[in-house]
C-alpha cells in the first residue's frame, strides 16, 4: 500500500479535503416549499432582489432570500409552463418563461403577488412532441433576447401532428431537429422579431451574455460534439452538431448533413466554428448554463470576470478564464467547487442582488439519476489557495497564485496536450497525446509562475497538473489540473 | 415512501390554483382550476382537425453505435404538442389547444395520469417511448374538423391563420386569447352542472357582428355567444394501466389501490366532504339514490357495482358522471371493497 500516493491523488482530484475554499465560501441547502418537486428548471433575480425559481412540472415560486436557507417564504406566483428551463425577470412582478412551446411573459397586473396575464411572446420554432426539446433564454443586454432551442433525442419519438413544419431528414440521427430551429440559437429582437443567429448546437441547455453583451454557452458531449465545450457565439456560425442545418436557408434542401458530414470530415471541419474553450468529458460531463463571477469582487477577488460553467451531470461547478490572444477568444477550466457538499443536476446559476452569493439550481429528472434542489454558495471573505489565472505566453503558460507560492521543480509540473475531432461517434477520445516536457519554471514576482516548453500549437488542449503543494499557512492548493485550449500564440 | 395522493398542504400560498405536487394525478377544483402545461394525449382527434400542425412521418432506425440507419422504422405517437389542459376537479377537464386556437376535446370525472411522463417520484423516470399522459374519466365532446362556433356567417376554422395571443386569469379561471381572420377573440370555459356531460363556454370578439353556434343566423345575435355544449360519454379512461401485482384480496392492497388509483381525490375517509360521497360509514349503512324513493342498503354488491358502473346509482347530493368506471381484476375489486367495508367499521 502506498498511502502517501493515494492521498495525493485524492487530494488533487476531489478537493474533499477541509480547506480554504469551504472557509472563503459557504455552502447552504435552500429549502423549497413542502411537497413539491424541487426539480429547478430555471431561476433569476428582479431588480428588488426578490428570487424566482421555475419548478421543470408547472410552477413557478418567489422568496425574498433570507440568511437562513431553511426559512424562505415561497409564494406562488405562477404557473402553466411546460418544462419551463429558463426564466428572465424583466420587471418585479414580471417574468419570461421559455418553456417547451413558447416564450410566455407572466405578470401580476394587480399586484396581489400572483402572475394574472399569460402572453406569448414568442412561437416561432417547432415542437414535435420529443421529451428533450427544452429551452434556455437569456437578455442580450439591449432590450432583445437570445433564446437556445433544444434539439430532440432518439431516446423518445415525435408526435403524429407537430408544432411547426416537420423535417424528415431533421428527423434523422439520435439528438435531432425535425422541427424548426432545434439545435439553434435564435435572437428575438426587442420589435419581436426572431431571426435564426447560430447553428449546430447538440444540446445546449443554458445560454449566457456578459456585461460586454458577449455571448456563451456550452453543449452536452455526444454525437459530433466530443467532448464538453464552452463556446463564444459569433452571428452565422456552426458549432458542430450538423442535424439543425436543415433549418439553415444556405443549406441545400434534401442534402442529409449527417450522412454528408459523416463522409466528410474536412467539409465538416472548415465549416465547423471550434469551440473556445474544451473541457476534458471527465472532469466536466455536461456543461449547463454560464455565469460570470461579478467583476466588482462581491464574490472574491481571485476569480472576478471569470466564468462559472455548472454540471448538470457532476458535483461540481467549472471555472473557466478567457482571454483575447490575437483577436480570439481562447481560456482555461478549472474548478470553481468539486464535491465539498455540492449536489449533481447542477443546472442553473444566478447571483444575487449584492453578488455574494451565488444561487444553483439543480434537475435531472428525465435525464439521469435523480439529483435535484436548490444551493447557495455564499461569500465569506478571505481567499482559497489557488491558481486565480492561466495565460498563454509565447512559449507556454503563466499561472497566478492566489497567495504566495514556494519553490516548484520544472519536472514537478506535468504537461501534456490532445486534439480532439467531433465526428458521429458518441463523445471522442482524446487523439495524438503528447508531453510537454518543461524546459524552463521561472518564478516571478512571489505569486506567479511561467512555464516553458518548445512546440506550444493552436488547435490543441493543454492540460497543467501541478503538484500537491502548500500555501505559507498549510492550505492545500484547491486546484492542480488546468486546461487551456490553444488557438492563437503571442508573439512575446 | 409514500405518497398520498391529493391532500392540499400549500393551502396558505396564495394563488389561483394549487402547486403541483410529487402526484402523479394531479387535480384542481371549481374554485381553483389547473391549468396545466404539458403534453396532451389524443383521444381520437380527426386528421381534419390538425389543419395548422404539421404531419410527421416515419423514420429510419438510427444506429448511434454504427452511425447509420438500420432495418425498421420509428413511428410517430399521438398527442398534442403545445396544448393547455384545464381542471375544474372531477367536473370539468378541457383541452384548450394554442396551435389550433380551439377547445379540442372535454372530459369529465378526473384529469390526467402522468405517471408516463413523470414516472414513480423516488426515480423520476419517463416511460421511454410512449411517455405521453394518459387521461383519467369520460371524455364527452372531441372537435370536429370545422368548428361549429360561426363568425359572421362563417366556420371559426375558415377565418384564417390562428395566433394564440395568452390568456388572462379571471377570478382563478384562464379566459384565452386567440386572434384569426383579422378578429381577436376571448374564451372562457366553465364547467356546467345543469346537465351531465356538459360544458358552458363564452366566446366575444369586438370587431365581430355576429358569433352564433351553428351556421344559422339567429335573431338577435351578437358579437358574444354564451354556448352550452352536452356531449355523450365517448370513451372512458382510468390513467395508465398499472399492474398492481396483488395476488391476495386484502385490505392492506385495497387501500394501496384505493391512494394509486386517485380515489382519495374525491372520497374522504373520515366524513368531510368531497367531490364523491364519503366512505366513513358508508358499508353497512344505507344510501338515499337520486331518482329513487328508498334508500338502498350499501353492501358488498353495491359498492362493486359503484364501482364497476359508478352512473348505475347516483348517491344523493352529487352530480352524474363525476366517476369514471374502474375496469380493474377481480382481486383488485375484491380488495377495495375489502378496505371499504374496514373504514365503515373504523378499522
Amino acid at each position: 500500500m502506498k498511502p502517501h500516493f493515494s492521498l495525493l491523488f485524492l487530494a488533487c482530484l476531489s478537493t474533499l479535503h477541509a480547506d480554504g475554499f469551504a472557509d472563503a465560501y459557504k455552502l447552504d441547502d435552500i429549502k423549497l416549499p413542502k411537497d413539491v418537486p424541487p426539480e429547478v428548471g430555471a431561476l433569476a433575480f428582479d431588480s428588488k432582489g426578490d428570487l424566482y425559481v421555475v419548478l421543470r412540472r408547472n410552477d413557478v415560486f418567489r422568496a425574498t432570500p433570507v440568511e437562513d436557507p431553511e426559512a424562505f417564504q415561497w409564494k406562488h406566483f405562477a404557473s402553466g409552463f411546460h418544462n419551463g428551463c429558463g426564466i428572465e425577470v424583466p420587471e418585479p412582478g414580471r417574468i419570461l418563461v421559455s418553456q417547451m412551446a413558447e416564450l410566455t411573459s407572466a405578470a401580476d397586473t394587480d399586484g396581489d403577488g400572483v402572475a394574472d396575464e399569460y402572453r406569448n411572446v414568442a412561437d416561432g420554432w417547432g415542437l414535435s412532441g420529443n421529451y428533450h426539446e427544452t429551452n434556455d433564454i437569456v437578455s442580450d443586454g439591449n432590450g432583445g433576447y437570445f433564446l437556445a432551442i433544444g434539439t430532440a433525442s432518439h431516446n423518445g419519438p415525435v408526435l403524429e401532428h407537430t408544432k411547426g413544419e416537420y423535417s424528415k431528414i431533421g428527423r434523422r440521427g439520435r439528438n435531432f431537429s425535425a422541427v424548426k430551429h432545434r439545435g439553434w440559437i435564435l435572437h428575438l429582437g426587442k420589435d419581436g422579431k426572431l431571426t435564426p443567429w447560430a447553428s449546430g448546437f447538440r444540446m445546449h441547455n443554458g445560454i449566457y451574455t456578459d456585461p460586454d453583451g458577449e455571448t456563451w454557452c456550452s453543449d452536452n458531449q455526444g454525437d459530433w460534439i466530443a467532448t464538453t465545450p464552452f463556446h463564444h457565439i459569433g452571428k452565422g456560425n456552426f458549432y458542430g452538431h450538423p442535424s439543425s442545418l436543415v433549418w439553415d436557408k444556405d443549406w441545400p434542401k434534401d442534402k442529409d448533413p449527417l450522412l454528408t458530414y459523416r463522409n466528410d470530415l474536412a467539409a465538416y471541419n472548415a465549416h465547423r466554428a471550434a469551440p473556445t474553450v474544451l473541457i476534458p468529458h471527465s472532469f466536466c460531463s455536461s456543461g449547463a448554463k454560464p455565469i460570470m463571477v461579478p467583476r466588482n469582487g462581491s464574490f472574491g477577488e481571485a476569480y472576478a470576470g471569470q466564468y462559472l460553467l455548472p454540471d448538470n451531470n457532476g458535483k461540481r461547478i467549472c471555472r473557466i478564464m478567457i482571454e483575447k490572444v490575437n483577436g480570439t477568444y481562447q481560456g482555461m477550466a478549472t474548478y470553481l467547487r468539486n464535491e465539498g457538499g455540492l449536489r449533481s443536476g447542477n443546472n442553473r446559476l444566478a447571483f444575487s442582488l449584492d453578488g455574494k452569493s451565488l444561487y444553483i439550481g439543480q434537475t435531472v429528472r428525465g435525464w439521469g439519476m435523480l439529483s435535484e434542489g436548490l444551493q447557495r454558495i455564499t461569500y465569506q471573505g478571505g481567499t482559497p489557495f489557488d491558481v486565480a489565472t492561466v495565460n498563454i505566453t509565447a512559449t507556454g503558460f503563466r499561472l497566478s497564485f492566489t497567495e504566495d507560492v514556494s519553490e516548484m521543480k520544472a519536472d514537478e509540473v506535468d504537461v501534456a496536450s490532445v486534439i480532439y475531432q467531433s465526428r458521429w461517434t458518441y463523445g471522442s477520445e482524446p487523439e495524438d497525446k503528447k508531453e510537454h516536457p518543461l524546459t524552463e519554471l521561472k518564478k516571478s514576482g512571489t505569486r506567479t509562475i511561467e512555464i516553458s516548453f518548445p512546440g506550444l500549437t493552436p488547435g490543441r488542449m493543454y492540460e497543467i497538473k501541478l503538484p500537491e503543494i502548500k500555501s505559507k499557512d498549510g492550505d492545500k492548493i484547491h486546484n492542480c489540473r488546468f486546461f487551456y485550449t490553444v488557438h492563437q500564440i503571442p508573439a512575446k | 415512501m409514500k405518497f398520498v395522493a391529493l391532500i392540499f398542504p400549500m393551502a396558505s400560498l396564495l394563488a389561483s390554483a394549487e402547486p403541483i405536487t410529487y402526484d402523479n394525478l394531479p387535480l384542481g377544483s371549481e374554485k381553483k382550476p389547473l391549468v396545466f402545461r404539458t403534453y396532451m394525449p389524443d383521444p381520437g382527434l380527426e386528421k381534419g382537425y390538425f389543419a395548422n400542425h404539421s404531419e410527421a412521418a416515419d423514420s429510419p432506425v438510427y444506429n448511434p453505435g454504427k452511425g447509420m440507419d438500420e432495418k425498421g422504422h420509428y413511428k410517430p405517437v399521438k398527442g398534442l404538442p403545445a396544448a393547455i389542459g384545464v381542471n375544474h376537479g372531477p367536473a370539468l377537464s378541457y383541452v384548450f389547444d394554442t396551435v389550433e386556437c380551439r377547445i379540442a376535446y372535454a372530459w369529465q370525472g378526473g384529469f390526467l395520469d402522468m405517471y408516463p411522463y413523470w414516472g414513480d417520484p423516488s426515480r423520476g423516470n419517463r416511460l421511454s417511448n410512449n411517455y405521453i399522459p394518459h387521461l383519467v374519466g369520460t371524455v364527452f365532446h372531441i372537435a370536429s374538423p370545422t368548428s361549429e362556433i360561426h363568425v359572421d356567417g362563417k366556420p371559426l376554422t375558415e377565418l384564417g391563420e390562428p395566433r394564440y395571443i395568452g390568456y388572462d386569469m379571471k377570478k382563478g379561471n384562464p379566459v384565452f386569447r386567440f386572434s384569426r381572420g383579422g378578429h381577436e377573440f376571448a374564451l372562457e370555459v366553465l364547467p356546467d352542472n345543469t346537465a351531465p356531460l356538459s360544458y358552458t363556454f363564452t366566446i366575444s370578439s369586438g370587431s365581430a357582428k355576429t358569433i352564433t353556434y351553428g351556421a344559422a343566423e339567429k335573431e338577435g345575435a351578437g358579437n358574444t355567444l354564451r354556448q352550452k355544449v352536452t356531449g355523450t360519454a365517448i370513451k372512458n379512461f382510468q390513467g395508465f394501466p398499472r399492474d398492481s401485482k396483488i395476488t391476495e384480496a386484502t385490505i392492506a392492497n385495497g387501500q394501496l389501490l384505493f391512494d394509486s388509483l386517485g380515489c382519495s381525490a374525491c372520497h374522504s375517509l373520515d366524513g368531510s366532504v368531497g367531490h364523491g360521497p364519503t366512505l366513513a360509514g358508508l358499508h353497512g349503512g344505507t344510501r338515499l339514490i337520486e331518482g329513487a324513493a328508498e334508500p338502498v342498503k350499501a353492501d358488498d354488491a353495491y359498492i362493486l357495482e359503484s364501482i364497476k358502473q359508478p352512473g348505475a346509482k347516483i348517491a344523493k347530493g352529487f352530480p352524474p358522471n363525476y366517476m369514471p368506471p374502474y375496469a380493474l381484476k377481480d382481486l383488485e375489486y375484491e380488495s377495495l371493497v375489502l378496505f371499504i367495508r374496514s373504514v365503515a367499521k373504523g378499522e
